[in-house]
């Protein structure tokens, strides 16, 4: 060869030059629901959500939802501040960089790096989040998700993004109040479509149905029957759900949510303990049955057999083990840790007391204890990684068994 | 031709430790100036190890260079053989290695400084900062209430955070170093701090800085997909300020949520 160190210019440049070219466009993934449906059926959906909340890559501001997409401001420095809706857009840059490989483009969870997780990252689409200062059902404040943002999430691979600052965590929050949004919007729609008899699986039945009367009659027919009442009241439709969805987000900041202590808590001594322990093993609050009578997370539900959700005819998942709202398997917290996911703070502990774990099986007890009883169950709770032997006697565990004498950790 | 290669390679090689030398003060070596006595001691031995590598590298070239220039291949002229000059053996293995000697034991008071725990400072031994442990992918620090000395077991009034960690400014403290999982490294780039977190130890680590301000920290050791961003801050404060902060932090680990109600 006459030049070989030219040839392997050559070789080396097409190698390295092969992989550049624009990336494929990001697009929001459908949800479940909506991709059972028929095509044409999608094809409505998605052109509503087109339309009102745009491509992740074009961002449409809908003005209906409670959203400060931000103000052009012609005297800003910087450019793209000048235009209006750009608090939504960088929002949406610092999700892309530091949110998306984990909880996908959509809020969906199901980020590249998501299979790697246990527990996954949060799905946020059916407007559900486990940790919130309002009560039951009802959604985060702006606040509860800066703090999530701001302390991450022990015992999970949910990190802590203080560091990037108040200004920035605040743009995150409302872009993933956006993508939440969205996604109940849709999730209302699929819902609504497949009420309508528009599944594919649904449509398939009637059409056979039908053919059993009128031999002609074809599965489009069936179809566009069913579409075109639909359609004759999209927009009102659309209008609908999103007014619904808008007023779920509003009422988290009605003040009358917040779940906020009625009593001072008790001093945590060793009385205060005893009787919050009382209240752990207790059969009417029956904490021990998930948690476990040493708090371990290993009590006796655990081993049951969860019903699948909206499954009919019903049954059970093949795996034993409580089930949260997005059908994964979830373990009742092991209280012996010290770990505790929002927040290590007796307000916190008190929270989930009295509220529960929206989207677990971790129920509410606001309703039948008083204040007193929360505050030393909370105490109990927080002394259980510092006691020895925690494990309770006999006559103490609901069941009547007793345990073996354990060191707590 | 040859011969301006000799002359290229010559000069390319000087160059390039002037640019070495020059490099840290212009900004594109080290991170900034080293922001802690012990680290300004490492920047000292590492210019010292340039200019003995430097100068014996410049000189290697130079010979390198005249020897090609002058000992080129000539057509139709016969290379000579020689048999190798035992003197010259015995001069360039004893002599580098009088310098290897001398560089370590030169640099050994300050690895003693940095490493031999009977030559931290004891108070801040015996009164540790924080744990720190390392954590996929995060830094979660525990501190003692104030008051009260760091005990190796949680205690009911430590206080938690994470990712941000706190230190008075001005005077040697020192953290117990742990991790929750897998190895990672504790590296405080502007104090030239570094050192390994090894699940199933717990490292005292020291480190003293100059100025109140905030330093970053970064995990050393690949630790998984999120090692790239496990960054963690040393925000160094005076005195004063320091406690405060606890005193805050303490309260709102306390917080209890119950409000006196206002008058309605």
């Amino acid at each position: 060869m006459r030049f070989p160190s030219l040839s392997l210019a050559v070789c080396g440049l097409s190698l390295a030059l092969a992989g550049c070219g624009q990336p494929p466009e990001p697009k929001f993934a459908l949800n479940a629901k909506t991709a059972a449906l028929t095509p044409p059926a999608q094809q409505l959906i998605t052109e509503a959500l087109v339309e009102n909340f745009g491509t992740p890559n074009n961002l449409v501001a809908w003005q209906e939802l409670p959203i400060d997409y931000g103000k052009g401001n012609p005297a800003a420095d910087a450019e793209h501040r000048q235009h209006d809706g750009w608090r939504l857009k960088d929002g949406r840059d610092l999700y892309m960089v530091h949110c998306l490989h984990c909880h996908g483009v959509a809020g969906d969870g199901n980020g590249s790096t998501a299979r790697f997780l246990n527990p996954r990252p949060r799905d946020y689409r059916q407007g559900k989040f486990k940790f919130k200062s309002t009560a039951g059902g009802t959604r985060p404040t702006h606040d509860d998700l800066m703090r999530i943002l701001e302390e991450g999430i022990p015992g999970t691979y949910m990190p802590s993004f203080v560091l990037l600052g108040k200004e920035q965590l605040g743009l995150i929050v409302d872009y993933v109040r956006w993508l939440s949004m969205r996604g109940e919007v849709e999730e209302a729609l699929a819902i609504e479509l497949a009420q309508v008899g528009l599944k594919s699986s649904d449509l398939e039945r009637t059409w056979r149905e039908k053919k059993a009367e009128d031999k002609a009659i074809t599965l489009d027919a069936v179809r566009d029957e069913l579409l075109a009442e639909v359609k004759s009241a999209w927009t009102e439709t659309v209008a609908e759900k999103a007014k619904d969805v808008v007023d779920f987000w509003n009422e988290a900041n009605n003040p009358e949510n917040l779940v906020v202590p009625q009593e001072k808590r008790t001093a945590s001594d060793a009385e205060s303990i005893a009787r919050g322990r009382a209240l752990y093993l207790s059969k009417e609050n029956k904490c021990s049955d998930c948690h476990g009578p040493a708090g371990r997370g290993d009590g006796p539900q655990t081993e049951q057999f969860a019903a699948i959700d909206g499954a009919s005819p019903a049954r059970n998942y093949d795996e034993p083990g409580l089930r949260d709202a997005w059908g994964n398997v979830i373990m009742p917290r092991n209280l012996t840790r010290g770990v505790y996911r929002f927040g290590r703070r007796p307000l916190d502990l008190y929270r989930r007391v009295h509220q529960g774990i929206n989207g677990t099986p971790m129920p509410g007890f606001g309703k039948t204890l008083k204040d007193e009883q929360i505050w030393d169950i909370v105490n109990y709770v927080l002394s259980i990684p510092y006691q020895e032997g925690t494990a309770p006697a006999a006559e103490d565990v609901a069941g009547g068994e007793a345990l073996p004498e354990t060191a707590s950790r | 031709m040859n011969r301006l290669w000799c002359v290229f390679f010559s000069v390319a090689a000087i160059l390039a430790v002037v640019f070495f030398y020059i490099g840290p003060a212009m900004g594109w070596w080290f991170p900034g100036v080293a922001a802690s006595p012990l680290g300004q001691q490492i920047d000292d031995l590492f210019y010292l190890i340039l200019a003995i590598t430097g100068v014996t590298f410049i000189g290697v070239h130079l010979v390198l260079g005249y020897i090609l220039w002058r000992f080129g291949a000539v057509p139709g002229k016969k290379s000579m053989y020689q048999h190798g000059s035992h003197t010259l053996e015995v001069v360039w293995s004893i002599v580098p290695a009088g310098i290897l000697l001398f560089i370590a034991l030169y640099q050994m008071d300050v690895w003693a400084a940095y490493r031999m725990k009977s030559r931290f400072d004891q108070d801040a031994l015996a009164n540790p900062l924080a744990e720190v442990t390392a954590r996929q992918f995060e830094w979660r620090i525990r501190y003692p209430a104030p008051g009260k000395v760091l005990q190796e077991t949680p205690q009911p009034d430590d206080l938690y955070t994470v990712n941000d960690l706190h230190a008075p400014a001005g005077k040697p403290v020192v953290i117990k170093l742990r991790s929750e999982d897998v190895l990672h490294s504790f590296f405080l780039p502007h104090l030239r701090v570094k050192q390994d977190a090894v699940p199933g130890l717990v490292i005292p680590v020291w480190f003293h800085a100059n100025e109140p301000r905030e330093y970053d920290l970064v995990c050393a050791e690949l630790c998984g997909w999120g090692h790239y961003k496990m960054r963690g801050q040393l925000t160094a404060q005076s005195q004063g300020d320091f406690d405060a902060y606890l005193k805050k932090l303490q309260q709102s680990q306390n917080e209890d949520g119950y409000r006196e109600a206002a008058a309605e």
